[in-house]
């Protein structure tokens, strides 16, 4: 049991991170539909392949072995183990684990694309493995559309009627298909191309193309299976810029399954990290890098540039009367590398400002910790305890 | 593991056994030692033993008497094989008067105009001179024939294949049964399939038809199950996360996707039907073929050449216009493609009309070109300036002479004079070396029958045929493989050759090596290397060339010469390419080998013509029988496993 199912609206802070100074708060104002219903609410989910599946999560003894145990024993490959998370509306959850740690399985156990064995998934509360197979067809038809990694495209069709290949799944007209087809082409900006062939295009087009058949169906929550992991480095940079816009624009929960460590912390309001089928920490990026669970994580996030994750509401201190009156003025949400930029150049420390209040500054030493991964977690902020920063963007390479 | 070469029984024997191969040895030399002993206790001889055999030959002429005499009466005729043979006669009568109304120039301006919307118009310029040319060479009526039979034999295989790869395609249960079945059918020779369909039909065009349709359904079974199965896994989950039901995502996703293996299938089941009709002119099929036949039996090599270039013309024509239609497939369509479609239906009706309205329906006589009194003459001077006494390298009738004293001979003495239980072992050693152990019973099932059915020593002829033929075919098929895979210009120069013969029917080879070599074994045999050797030079190359670039270049970078790169890298790395061309020589060879038994090649394949011409069934059935296993055996012990999958070629 890594995770603990937890109540909605809160976060799901395993383990560690769970110390002082990562408690839990209602999303930052800023993100466009935050509420506090989960979209998605998974517990317990477990995905066993190999002969008798079902025994595995049944048996406490058995779930409790790892991954290579449980195959030596049984013959059983366990995908997912024991997987518990809330996905809320509004934002970008993003899944990531290197290859063979179960992301992928996960996310298809979500419209049932895959069979889970064990736990239980809700969609707005509404019990997904219950569903008969036309609730299920209504599900993946209109409230979840998928996204895919080599962009699973029909070959013998112009992009516009791979576009509006969803919709003609839903019996919807052909001229009303086209027009609304032609739209969604327009919105990821491959005006021009509607009559090429899949063949014809570019990768980094191509998922587009995949993207807009997801779009046009006008889901209520966007899955992609580590999308743009088959395209190249300059056109991946462009698509997760093309992502971000859409999310900043439309808002529409987002459920984002990556194996590049860069791109969860880029695109991800909270981040689950897998490995061997379990969730092994699920926070913020800054909770990620800040405060690893375990060793693992830690080794993961190593090489991660943490100025520009973490922001100055964690690496402030509290500020001193005199220091509060001057001084350059960054919000709570800045990294601390426009900090550090704003402190060069003025030579004195920051303060941190919201809404005209001053939170606590942020000197060279602060700063430098950060960058060093020495700093400390003592309470010395007076709202050190608040995290927030789940909603914003930050600008990382 | 690096010195287990050494057979010498050495103290690490267990360490010997772990071996696959010797272990396999050992385990089938003990049981040799068992049952060779009592085996040949029992039956000695050099022969299948007669003790062994079963005569169903009076089971066989009873069984086909009382098909004859209750064809007309039994309700099963009556009500079921009736109707299709009824049917069947329909269409084709149908299409053939369909043809004959539209005239020659209704016939061939229709077929140009669908090749120019299919194919471009260098293919309609082809299609229209090549139906031209069979109207010169004074065949435009059986080639009318030939050609009602086939559009009758190929849309019945259509449907029938399409239907049973639908199955095949969707059902693992169906795929299970239906695979080794289709695999099994298209290693058999045509001449298999002749037999059992006379029995229930009679000589005639039904019989004609059903045996085509038997012999060209499996490609289109076989291609489209393929297609259906080996459709993108994620694109097939992107249709399924947008909610398609099954029907929409068989019609909308896995039928599409698999239009270019659809496609092939109908390109290799309209090349098999062609290479069928022609065959089955021995059954009544009539038409092109039958001109062919009726000729090679009085070796009038003209008359058979006049017959045989309609047929080459057809087959290439048809091949490169199903062809270019799979290839133009994935093209983004032309504009105004329907109103082109309609200018040349049109243009082909007024053709026909005009035609029609001129009264020059018939080809007319004075177009006419007799090539087969000039083809006879050169002929006879070949017969009797090369057949023999040309200086130092002798003549071609000398050389089959040589061929057939030094090569077929002591080959077919040999496999004689060897005790039946010794060739079963090494039937059996040869087909579990290369598979498991279920491959070498099926091979040995199959060798075994043959000596039941009594035909042993004919099947022995002609396994010496078809080893001497392959033999040459490997050693002529590698070479030129190795060399085109070498060389770009040799590759080059050789593709329009390969293409041309690949797509030629059996039965045309007969033609040639009769004008060469005259009647016998020799001319079958040589007939059987020109028709295998394409397909393996090309499957040689093919492997050679798609040999590990970075493999072959860090043994270049080792420095390694030519021959070395060619021994040590190219060659073993294109190991499964080069046993599946010994598999395909091997099934190409036996077919025409069988075949050859029309131009004095004997053995099995004499055996069904013989029987058929005789209207002695029970012979004719029992050979051919004999040439199924016969097919079987060969396949198991030159078939690696695990290669089922890719046969498409």
């Amino acid at each position: 049991m890594s995770t603990t199912p937890t109540a909605p609206g809160t976060a799901t802070a395993p383990g560690t991170a769970t110390a002082p100074g990562t408690a839990t708060t209602p999303r930052a104002a800023g993100t466009p539909g935050a509420t506090d219903t989960p979209v998605f609410s998974v517990d317990g989910l477990w995905k066993v392949f190999g002969p008798k599946a079902h025994r595995v999560p049944a048996d406490p003894e058995l779930a409790g072995l790892t991954s290579a145990e449980l195959r030596a024993r049984t013959g059983c490959t366990a995908a997912v183990q024991d997987v518990s998370f809330d996905v809320r509306k509004g934002e970008v959850f993003v899944v990531m684990g290197l290859s063979g740690s179960g992301k992928s399985t996960l996310v298809r156990c979500l419209t049932r694309l895959i069979e889970p064995t064990a736990g239980t998934i809700a969609i707005d509360g509404e019990d997904v493995r219950a569903m008969d197979k036309t609730r299920l067809r209504e599900l993946r038809r209109h409230r979840a559309a998928m996204v895919f990694q080599h962009f699973g495209l029909l070959p013998h069709r112009t992009v516009l009627d791979n576009v509006a290949y969803g919709l003609e799944i839903q019996g919807v007209g052909r001229a009303e298909r086209r027009e609304r087809a032609a739209q969604v082409v327009a919105k990821v900006g491959l005006e021009g191309m509607e009559h090429r062939r899949p063949g014809q295009l570019s990768g980094g087009q191509r998922q587009r193309v995949g993207l807009a058949r997801a779009l046009a169906v006008d889901p209520e929550v966007l899955l992609f299976d580590e999308p743009f992991s088959a395209l190249d480095p300059l056109i991946r940079r462009d698509m997760q810029e093309e992502v971000v816009r859409l999310h900043r624009e439309e808002g529409r929960t987002m459920v984002f399954i990556t194996h590049d460590l860069s791109e969860a912390l880029k695109l991800g309001d909270r981040i689950a990290l897998m490995r061997d089928g379990r969730v092994v920490q699920l926070g913020t990026p800054e909770e990620i890098v800040g405060s690893p669970a375990d060793d693992y994580v830690r080794e993961f996030v190593r090489d991660v540039p943490r100025e520009q994750v973490m922001t100055v509401r964690t690496a402030m201190r509290a500020a001193s009367a005199d220091e509060s009156g001057d001084g350059p003025a960054v919000a709570p949400d800045a990294t601390v590398s426009e900090a550090i930029e704003a402190v060069a150049r003025t030579g004195a420390p920051a303060r941190v400002m919201e809404g005209g209040r001053c939170l606590g500054v942020v000197d060279h030493e602060r700063l430098l910790g950060v960058v060093a991964g020495t700093e400390h977690h003592d309470p010395g902020g007076a709202e050190h305890g608040v995290v927030a920063g789940a909603g914003k963007r930050k600008e990382v390479a | 593991m690096a010195t287990v070469t050494t057979a010498a029984p050495r103290i690490g024997v267990p360490g010997a056994l772990k071996h696959p191969v010797l272990r396999k040895l050992l385990l089938l030399a003990l049981a040799a030692a068992i049952l060779v002993p009592l085996a040949n206790a029992r039956w000695a001889s050099g022969s299948w033993p007669a003790a062994l055999t079963v005569d169903f030959s009076d089971q066989l002429t009873k069984a086909s008497v009382w098909i004859i005499d209750n064809r007309d009466s039994h309700p099963l005729f009556v009500y079921f094989f009736g109707h299709i043979s009824n049917a069947v006669v329909l269409s084709v009568r149908a299409v053939y008067l369909v043809l004959l109304a539209a005239g020659w120039a209704g016939v061939t301006a229709a077929a140009s105009l669908v090749a120019w919307r299919v194919a471009g118009w260098r293919l309609a310029a082809g299609t229209g001179v090549a139906l031209l040319a069979c109207g010169f060479l004074g065949m435009w009526i059986p080639t009318m024939q030939t050609l009602a039979l086939m559009v009758v034999a190929v849309l019945a295989s259509v449907v029938v294949g399409a239907l049973l790869g639908l199955a095949a395609g969707l059902s693992d249960r169906m795929d299970k049964i239906l695979r080794p079945v289709l695999d099994t059918m298209q290693v058999l020779p045509a001449y298999a399939y002749l037999l059992p369909v006379v029995l229930v039909f009679g000589m005639g065009v039904p019989a004609a038809v059903l045996a085509t349709v038997v012999y060209a359904a499996p490609p289109m079974a076989r291609l489209t199950a393929l297609g259906l199965r080996g459709a993108d896994k994620e694109v097939l989950e992107a249709v399924e996360s947008l909610g398609a039901t099954a029907r929409q995502r068989l019609l909308t996703a896995r039928i599409p996707l698999a239009s270019h293996e659809l496609l092939l299938g109908l390109n290799q089941t309209i090349m098999m039907a062609l290479s069928m009709a022609v065959i089955a002119s021995v059954i009544g099929a009539g038409g092109l073929g039958d001109r062919v036949y009726q000729a090679l039996s009085t070796v009038d090599v003209g008359a058979a050449l006049a017959a045989g270039v309609p047929i080459v013309l057809l087959a290439v024509v048809l091949d490169r216009v199903t062809g270019a239609a799979g290839e133009g497939l994935g093209e983004e369509p032309r504009p105004n493609g329907r109103a082109r479609w309609l200018f040349a239906l049109a243009a082909a009706v007024a053709v026909a009309v005009t035609g029609r309205l001129v009264g020059r329906l018939d080809w007319p006589e004075a177009w006419t070109l007799n090539i087969a009194e000039p083809v006879n003459r050169a002929v006879d001077w070949m017969t009797d300036h090369l057949y023999s006494g040309v200086p130092v390298i002798g003549g071609t009738a000398d050389w089959a002479a040589h061929f057939t004293t030094w090569v077929l001979d002591p080959v077919r003495d040999t496999l004689q004079w060897l005790p039946w239980w010794s060739l079963l072992l090494i039937v059996a050693a040869l087909a579990w070396l290369i598979g498991t152990w279920r491959t070498a019973l099926t091979a040995v099932l199959a060798m075994a029958a043959i000596g039941v059915l009594g035909v042993w020593t004919p099947a022995l002829d002609t396994l010496s045929q078809v080893l001497a033929a392959v033999a040459v075919t490997l050693v002529l098929g590698f070479a030129t493989g190795i060399a085109a895979a070498r060389s770009d210009r040799v590759e080059r120069l050789l593709r329009p050759v390969l293409d041309v013969f690949q797509t030629m029917p059996q039965f045309v080879y007969l033609i040639p090596v009769v004008a060469l070599f005259g009647v016998g074994r020799a001319p079958a045999v040589a007939a059987a290397v020109v028709y295998a050797l394409p397909a393996v030079v090309r499957i040689t190359t093919q492997g050679l060339r798609q040999v590990d670039p970075a493999a072959l270049e860090s043994a270049r970078s080792l420095g390694a010469t030519p021959a070395q790169q060619l021994r040590q890298v190219q060659l073993p790395l294109a190991r499964p390419a080069l046993l599946l061309a010994v598999n395909q020589g091997v099934v190409l060879v036996l077919a025409v080998v069988i075949i050859g038994g029309l131009v004095g090649g004997g053995a099995l394949g004499y055996d069904v013509v013989a029987g058929l011409a005789q209207g002695d069934l029970a012979t004719g059935l029992v050979a051919g029988v004999a040439i199924v296993c016969l097919g079987l055996m060969l396949d198991r012990v030159t078939q690696p496993t695990e290669r089922r999958a890719k046969k498409g070629a």
